[in-house]
């Protein structure tokens, strides 16, 4: 009798993937808190700042346009985040040195949750769309704007759940899950989140600028602000950012797994 | 012997009080968010906003960090309120309230031990952010007294959030529940003049703003620090903080009341 055929890398990372899905349909209010607190922050910073469209230098006169990107990127970054939760939890309940021991390469393990990650993240980047065009949001982008926003969430979330993996990996504790949420947190906001760059002052300015969220949100805003329409200009240093974090903070993940088990 | 029933009492709200403080400290998940979270957000607010300034109707400050402070400050009270009552549920998922509830002391004990934790909390918070944003240039001309009225007005507003979260641990029992309302603390602190002067708000959150009680407390953090009575009216603040303190504080007796009689 011959032994089963071992599976496919492509097989494995369905099936890790369908399964981290499935905690979304089984777990009662699993996207609650990832869909939530943007929509809360989406509201809340128009209602406070909103009057700094007033401002020379801004870009555009509705501040909840403005906002909107920076929210989606919130919610898809916790989104990520949240892969790094999950397989920390699996760490701590054993399961994840059973899938260690299967006959599959290690980077295929991080494959599916990551890609369910970047599903999840759909969620709560087109509630908090959905609600900032309701209330006021433009759209001057059109489809190529929206394409532009939907890369840049997808990516963000693949950049946080990379780095949520890597603190799973290095701490293996559930309690690393505020560390994960506050790398994208800080990610998010140490950049032109409220105001332009041309507006920012102090250390802000500067950190702004080296910040690559700061062209992944210039990469998502081409949806809704009219200073920021869509071109290559304000595509490409989104994309590089998004790159560079995914080999940065990839290599990171994997170097956390070589060192699993050992 | 009702003094002496009321010292034992007393004993046990300070007891139950430093052990809710003790767990804080042990658990530093549970204090990453309530001191590193509004310190981040304060910091990049005063970096990021601080060209409101230039807005008309924008208050004459001295510093735009000292103005900002006292959302720090109540941003603060709320997530302490908050970690209190999830490691309050956290008690009640893994069985240890239940024990507790097999002592010999009046519940309403149990109740005031946990809100005397919180008090604590956020005096520690309270002064840690002060003196942070004091040694990054915020200076409070109100002076030593208004700095010490703001620590005590925090922390009555601290022990306000606890007693919502208290009963809401009481009444479910359910930690997971409690660490998802997160988002929602924020709702409170943006429907208040937390960073931007009332006048200034969106006309909808200017509306909303007068029936949230962090209003006043807020509005009255800024005038003691500044200084100056045309920002915020201390008394305001006392009596929404005091209010809120007693009637949620009375909202989770009832709650644990409630839970008995389930049991």
């Amino acid at each position: 009798m011959s032994a089963p055929a071992a599976p496919s890398a492509l097989h494995v990372a369905l099936v890790l993937w369908r399964r981290s899905l499935n905690e979304v349909l089984r777990v009662r209010g699993a996207l609650l808190p990832a869909t939530v607190a943007p929509v809360v922050f989406l509201l809340g910073m128009t209602g406070q700042f909103g009057r700094l469209t007033g401002l020379e230098g801004f870009p555009t006169d509705s501040y909840m346009s403005w906002i909107v990107p920076l929210s989606c990127l919130q919610g898809a970054g916790f989104a990520g985040a949240a892969t790094g939760s999950n397989l920390a939890r699996d760490i701590e309940q054993g399961w994840f040195d059973r899938l260690l021991v299967a006959p599959v390469a290690r980077p295929v393990l991080l494959v599916g949750p990551i890609l369910g990650g970047v599903s999840r993240s759909l969620v709560p980047a087109t509630v908090v769309l959905l609600v900032g065009l309701a209330l006021g949001a433009e759209l001057p982008g059109g489809i190529l704007g929206l394409i532009a926003l939907y890369v840049a969430c997808a990516g963000f979330c693949t950049v946080a759940a990379l780095w949520g993996v890597f603190m799973a990996l290095m701490f293996r504790t559930q309690q690393a899950g505020p560390l994960m949420q506050q790398g994208v947190f800080l990610a998010v906001f140490l950049s032109t989140a409220y105001t332009p760059e041309v507006l920012l002052r102090g250390w802000l300015a500067s950190v702004a600028h080296l910040n690559p969220v700061t062209y992944v949100l210039e990469l998502a805003r081409q949806a809704t602000v009219s200073g920021t329409q869509p071109s290559f200009a304000h595509t490409w240093p989104g994309l590089v950012a998004l790159v560079g974090m995914f080999v940065v903070l990839g290599a990171l993940a994997l170097l956390g797994l070589r060192r699993m088990g050992r | 012997m009702i003094g002496e029933a009321a010292g034992r009492e007393g004993r046990v709200v300070v007891a139950l009080g430093r052990r809710a403080l003790s767990v804080q400290f042990r658990r530093a998940q549970l204090l990453m968010p309530t001191f590193v979270l509004p310190l981040m957000l304060l910091a990049v607010i005063a970096s990021g906003t601080s060209v409101a300034q230039d807005l008309r109707g924008f208050p004459d400050v001295a510093s735009y960090l000292a103005f900002i402070v006292p959302g720090t400050v109540i941003q603060g009270a709320l997530l302490a309120g908050l970690t209190s009552g999830t490691a309050l549920a956290a008690d009640v998922e893994f069985g240890f309230f239940d024990r507790l509830l097999a002592a010999p002391v009046r519940r309403t004990s149990l109740v005031l031990g946990r809100q005397a934790g919180t008090l604590g909390l956020s005096l520690l918070q309270s002064i840690f952010f002060l003196a942070v944003a004091f040694a990054f240039g915020a200076r409070y001309p109100g002076g030593v007294v208004a700095v010490l009225a703001t620590i005590v007005l925090a922390a009555i507003t601290a022990v306000g959030i606890g007693g919502i979260a208290g009963a809401i641990a009481l009444r479910t029992g359910s930690l997971s529940l409690l660490q998802s309302i997160f988002p929602f603390v924020f709702v409170l602190l943006f429907t208040a003049p937390a960073f931007f002067p009332r006048e200034l708000l969106a006309p909808a959150l200017r509306d909303a703003a007068v029936y949230n009680p962090l209003t006043y407390v807020v509005e009255a953090v800024r005038g003691l620090l500044a200084g100056d009575a045309t920002l915020g009216d201390p008394w305001a603040g006392l009596a929404a903080a005091v209010l809120l303190a007693v009637a949620t504080t009375v909202l989770a007796t009832f709650a644990l009341s409630e839970r008995l009689r389930t049991l």
